[in-house]
Order: C-alpha cells, then structure tokens, then sequence
C-alpha cells in the first residue's frame, strides 16, 4: 500500500447557544452561509481534509448544542480532543462572560493530560452584525481574556461575511497538530488505540447521520 | 395415502388459515429455490411426529401437546405445529393459548436456524428461529425423533452446522443480509466475523441457556459458556424466553434498518466501507461456510430480494396502509364521539396515518390532550375552558414591562433563547419561512408560556422541534399549547437538567441492542460507543429531523 498516512484531529466547538459555532463551521468546510440553520442537538461533526507542513491531516470539526442543559453530554464528545475553539458573540455580552464556564468545563470534563498547556483558540464572532454598531466586547477586553488563559491565540470572525475563518481554522488545525505530535509522544499507545476504535464510531455515525440529511 | 393426508390437511382449520397467511411467502421461497421435486401442485406431508410438546411455563398441567409436520409444497419446505383439540391436560389452554402457539406453515425460506438439545437426560428438544429473529418456544420431542426431523429437513432445504456450534444448524445461511454487513463493516479492521454470532442463534441461545436466575430483560444476556445441563433444568421456565420472543419482533426491523443503511452507505461511497465491494464481502462469507459451496453451487449470494427489502413500503414488517380516512374514523367513535377502542385506533394509526384533513381532531387524542372517553360535546367545552387558562398563563410572561424584565435575568434569557431557536426552526417550510412570520412568532408565544406553565423545566433546545408539526397541524394557538403540555407530561423528563431521562432511555436503547442485536452491540463495544449518544438527537426530538413532513 502506497497510502500516505493521514493524522485524524479532533477539535471540539464550544460556545452559548447562537454564538455561530454551526455555521462557522459551516462556512470553513462547505465555504457556505445560510439563515437557515437548526439549533444543533447533540453534537454533528463535519471534517475536512487539509495539508500542513506537508502532512496530510483530516481535521475533524465537532458542534456542539449551546445550551447549557446539553453540558453533562460533553465527556463523551469531549474525550481525545486535539484542540478546544471557544466561540462568543461580539454583540452578546452574556456570551462572553460564559467563556470562562466553558473553558472550566471543558477541562473538567476532556481531563487531557496537561491542562495547562491543552491549545484552545477563541473566535469572537458576528463582526460584520450592524456594522460593528451592535459590538459590546471590544478586542482588547478579549485579548485580556486570552492572556489571562495561557495566550490563548484570538481571531475575531464573520462566518456570514467569511472574514478570518480560513485563517482561524488554519491556526487551529496547526496548533491541533502540535498537540498530537507531543500527545503521541507521550502517550503512544492509549491515543492510537483509542483513535482506532473512534474511526469506527464515526464511520457509523456518520452514515446514520447521513439519513437525517 | 397421500389422499388421506391431504383430506387431513384440508380438514385442519389452522393450516387452512395459515396456507392464507403464508401465500406471499410461498411466492417469495419458490422463486428462491432450486426444485427438487418434480411434483407441481399440493402438499406432501415428509415429517410427521405427534407428541411434540411446548412448555409455556414451569408447571407440567400447562403443557401443550401437538403434531408436528413438515410439509413440501412444490419446492417449498414448511413447517407446521398444531396443538392437540381438547387434550385432557390441556384443560386450561385457552383458546387464545392455542392460537399464541401454533407454528402456522413457516416457510423454511423464513428459517435462520434450528438449535438441538439432546441431553443425555430428559426429553429432547429443538430451538427453531426465524431469519427475522423470532425464535420459537422449544419444542419437545416426547418420542424421540430430532435426528429425523434434521435429516428430513437436510433432504429439502439447505442446512449446515453451525461453525460456532455443533448443535446450530443454519438454514439457507447465506441470505442473511446483516452477516454481509458486518463482514463489511469489518474491513476497516473490526470485527473478525468469526467471532460474530448471527443475533437469531444467540436469542434462541438465550433462551436455553439462561435459567431462573435471569428473569430481567435489563440484566445483560450470559454468553454461551457450554456447560452441562442440569438436570431437571427447563428452559422454557425462564420467563425470557416470551419476552425476548416479542422483543425479537423488533430485531427484524431494527436489523433491516441497519442492512438498508449499511447499502445506503455503500451507493452513497460514503468513507472506507465503500472499498469493499459487496462480491468481496460475500467471498469472504462463503469462505467461512465451505459446506454451503458443495450443497449450492449454482446459487452465488447475490443481493436480496428486493421485494423482500422495500422497506419503504413496510411498516414494522407489514405493508403500510392508506391513512386513516374520515369515514374510518368514524367508525371507532360511537354516537357521542368517544373512542370505543384507543388500541384499535392507535394501531390502525400506527400502520398508516391520518388523512391530514383531520389530524387536527385524531392528535388532540392521541397526543393526551383530550382523553378517548372524551364526547364531542366534552372536548368542545374544555377547548372554550383551555384557551381561557392559556390566556392567563400566556399574560403572566407578556405583562412583564422592559423595566422589570432588566432586573429578571432569568426570563430574558429564557426569551432570549427561545427567540433564536424558533428562527432556526423549520424555516424551509412555508408554513415559517419568511421574514415577520406570524406563526414563527406564535412558536415563541407558546414555548414562553410554557416555560411559565412549566416553570421548572423552562425551555430545552429541542422543544421548538417538537412544537412545530403540532402547531402545523393544530392551527390554534391555545389548542396548540395544550397538546405540547400533553406531549412533555411523556417527554418532559428527556429535557431535565439532568439529562436523567434521556441516560435512561440511552441506557434502555444499549440494552435493548444487547439482547436483540448482539453482534451490533459488540461493535459499539469495541468502538467504545456504548453510551449511544449518537442517537441522543433521534430520540430528544422523537426522530422529527430524520424524515419530511407535510
């Protein structure tokens, strides 16, 4: 076999409810914006197929439900994740002030190795809403925020208008990868066996899913 | 002779229904099979055996005796079982029991496979499960006669021993669709398909070999561990055996949903299933049973029948019928409109629907907001009453002024919440598309008021889902709300905080796979997803985004 091999990432999306983390990725993976998009249940995933320094990698993107009520479904989606993308809305003051729950959360809940240095990223997003008028984070209240978390790296999107989420999304999957290569060094075995065992699970999952399409 | 069986059969009133029953299966096996017979038309009785003897229960006064036969019509093989007529033991068999058990001309077409119990002690018995999963109660050969039944058997229908099991024949093994699945499924690297026992066999497995210390359903099926029977050991008093017969009612249409996803997957090129085709899936199948190339060589396992997989047109194994009609649905209502017979209804329902027309009337009851014994009069009367209450919840919430909303945090949220799930709500329908929808609007007025009715739940994302068909067909505000109160009195614990109804019902669903569909569960098993989360959406909104409406 002549197969090059491809390394699966798994980033989860995290937000409140209406932040945009559908259709952010929405637009990464299907370069679409639509009205119309259903509050997610669960979780969905989609994954996309990029290079990175000349590696193959498939960056699987998970979605999560924004309800808070959805939390304790978290462990499970959570488990074996490359890297966490937290999302707020610029116009949503609430929104941001969740960050912090979510971040929290997530770290309870995925337990990855060193918490301390597991990459997140934060997405502010819906920049383009009413011209900016409507904004009540500004980007230095956010970028605070970020270093307060270990320099957590800050983009600040519109999935509506496809501003920086190319970029975003770019940033993510490097610094998934970064996470891999050290997480694959520390601990070879668990992580390949449980990779192996999730391949299944999505190839079921998302052949099932595929009937809801 | 052979006039004098037929007169017999002629006579018998079971079989007569049966051969009614059983005609389209007829069809389906003789297109099937090779002949073997040069005889056209009628039946021949090839096996008979009397004293064959089912034990419902424990107690020894509750068994039921019968005749046992095989039966080759044209080149199909069936078999029958009909209890003994006013056998002195059997004073307490119901007429109904009767019915309950007879084994009406099954189609060996119909057959996975037959399990043998001959114990060195006690009477001998056989296991025969359906390719659907149903498997029937043991039957006990009080004269002997097993080895016979096989051999008769052997003479017409394909059969072979089970790999995994010696006392496992399997009939016409090579039609069972889920087996290719998985040894597809295993290409990835899975699950090695020898280490698979087909679901049937392990439900008729179940049932023998679990004895009365398992009596929950819910309690996780024992493997087959070989050991000895004890003596005086009877399966048939383990109550499981009748559940797990209904339950393996579902096992057919939960195993055809999974084969016709599995091909969906496979036409749709969907990731590394499609790098198998299915002639290399079924040369690794006929590979595991070499019997079955010597007995037919002609036939190559080709795809299934496709009268056979038109699920479409099935429902739970039935073919759908025309949805209810008006004049229909008159007639399970008496003089003053109540519903005579809800069974009834709700099963004539289940199997095809309600004209739309009058859904409106029919989900009002069957969604528990007017109960069946309801008279036309009476429903009238609490619609007048109900829309005054929703009014008065509804104004609790829309009397809240700005000023006070700034310092209720918790409603604005709750609005906030629902105001953007109900955008995001069946947009693509006519019914809410559209800017200023006003019935996108009517969505939120209900779901606020029912958080205000409700004030504990509140609103959970899923709601508006469930919400909308209703409002679609109910067309009424306050008729609305009250048949999605009715609706959450069910559904309402999958929206707690705490999830607990939906890690129950996750949990249910976990064990149900486990004693219907073993090999599906192992698979979960060893892809670490036996949490089945993947069906949280599926069932927290009852499946209302896996299909259209309207």
């Amino acid at each position: 076999m002549s197969m090059r091999r491809r390394t699966l990432l798994k980033v989860i999306v995290l937000g409140d409810s209406g932040v945009g983390k559908t259709s952010l990725m929405n637009q990464y993976v299907h370069m679409k914006f639509t009205q119309q998009y259903k509050a997610t249940i669960g979780a969905d995933f989609v994954t996309k197929e990029l290079q990175i320094d000349d590696r193959d990698v498939t960056l699987q993107i998970w979605d999560t439900a924004g309800q808070e009520r959805f939390q304790s479904l978290g462990v499970a989606f959570y488990r074996g994740a490359d890297c966490c993308v937290l999302v707020y809305d610029v116009n949503v003051m609430k929104s941001f002030d969740s960050l912090d729950n979510w971040h929290e959360e997530f770290l309870k809940q995925a337990n990855p190795t060193d918490p301390r240095t597991f990459p997140f990223i934060l997405l502010g997003n819906k920049i383009d809403v009413d011209g900016g008028n409507t904004r009540v984070v500004s980007e230095k209240k956010a970028k605070d925020w970020c270093a307060s978390k270990e320099n957590i790296p800050y983009f600040e999107t519109s999935a509506k208008e496809d501003i920086n989420v190319d970029a975003a999304f770019h940033c993510i999957a490097k610094t998934a990868l970064a996470n891999e290569r050290e997480q694959d060094m520390k601990q070879y075995g668990f992580i390949k066996q449980w990779r192996f065992g999730y391949d299944h699970y999505l190839v079921l999952h998302f052949s099932l899913h595929s009937r809801d399409l | 002779m052979q006039e004098a069986e037929l007169h017999d059969l002629s006579d018998d009133a079971d079989y007569a229904a049966s051969q009614q029953q059983g005609s389209p299966s007829i069809m389906r096996c003789d297109s099937g099979k090779k002949s073997s017979s040069s005889e056209p038309e009628g039946a021949q009785i090839v096996y008979l055996k009397d004293n064959v003897t089912i034990h419902p229960t424990q107690f020894a006064s509750e068994r039921i005796s019968g005749r046992l036969k095989l039966i080759k019509q044209g080149s199909s093989l069936f078999m029958t079982w009909i209890p003994y007529k006013g056998q002195s033991t059997n004073a307490k068999l119901s007429e109904k029991d009767r019915n309950l058990y007879t084994i009406r001309a099954v189609p060996f077409a119909d057959v996975r496979s037959i399990r043998r119990h001959t114990p060195a002690l006690g009477w001998q018995y056989i296991i025969v499960v359906l390719s659907f999963g149903l498997a029937f109660p043991p039957l006990y050969f009080y004269n002997g006669g097993v080895r016979e039944f096989l051999a008769t058997v052997k003479q017409h229908v394909l059969l072979m021993r089970s790999a995994e099991d010696a006392n496992v024949f399997l009939v016409n093994d090579f039609q069972n669709p889920l087996q290719r699945t998985l040894s597809s499924l295993e290409l990835p690297r899975a699950v090695s398909i020898a280490s698979v026992p087909s679901t049937p066999v392990s439900v008729g497995e179940s049932s023998s070999q679990q004895n009365e210390e398992r009596t929950d359903v819910s309690a996780s099926v024992p493997q087959y561990n070989g050991r000895q029977r004890q003596k005086g050991h009877d399966p048939a008093r383990d109550i499981s055996i009748q559940v797990l017969e209904k339950f393996s009612l579902v096992t057919k249409f939960a195993r055809e949903t999974t084969s016709q996803l599995f091909r969906e997957t496979h036409s749709n090129g969907f990731g590394p299933l499609e790098r198998r085709n299915s002639n290399q899936s079924a040369l690794d199948y006929s590979h595991k049973s070499s019997e079955y190339k010597e007995d037919v060589p002609v036939q190559s396992p080709v795809d299934p029948d496709p009268l056979e997989f038109d699920k479409l047109s099935l429902v739970w194994g039935k073919p759908r019928q025309p949805p209810l009609g008006l004049e229909e649905w008159a007639t399970f209502l008496d003089s003053e409109g109540r519903v005579v017979d809800p069974k009834a209804l709700r099963k004539r329902i289940f199997y095809g629907g309600v004209e739309h027309k009058f859904r409106k009337e029919v989900w009002a009851i069957l969604l528990g907001y007017h109960s069946y014994e309801s008279t036309y009069a009476e429903r009238e009367y609490q619609k007048s009453i109900k829309k005054t209450e929703y009014e008065t919840i509804k104004n609790q919430w829309q009397s809240i002024s700005p000023e006070q909303a700034k310092r209720f945090t918790k409603f604005r949220e709750r609005k906030g919440l629902i105001e953007k799930d109900v955008v995001r709500t069946d947009r693509s329908l006519s019914f809410y598309d559209g800017d200023d929808n006003p019935n996108v609007n009517l969505l939120r007025d209900i779901l606020l008021t029912y958080s205000f009715y409700n004030f504990d739940l509140g609103y959970c994302q899923g709601m508006s889902d469930l919400l909308s068909p209703i409002l679609f067909v109910m067309e009424d505000e306050s008729e609305s709300f009250w048949c999605f109160v009715a609706l959450m009195e069910r559904l309402g614990p999958n929206f707690n905080r705490d999830q607990n109804g939906m890690h129950s019902q996750l949990f249910a669903l976990s064990k149900l796979v486990e004693l219907l569909d073993r090999p599906l569960h192992k698979y979960f098993e060893q892809n670490d997803c036996l949490n089945y989360f993947f069906c949280f959406r599926w069932i927290l909104i009852q499946f209302k985004r896996s299909g259209s409406w309207t």
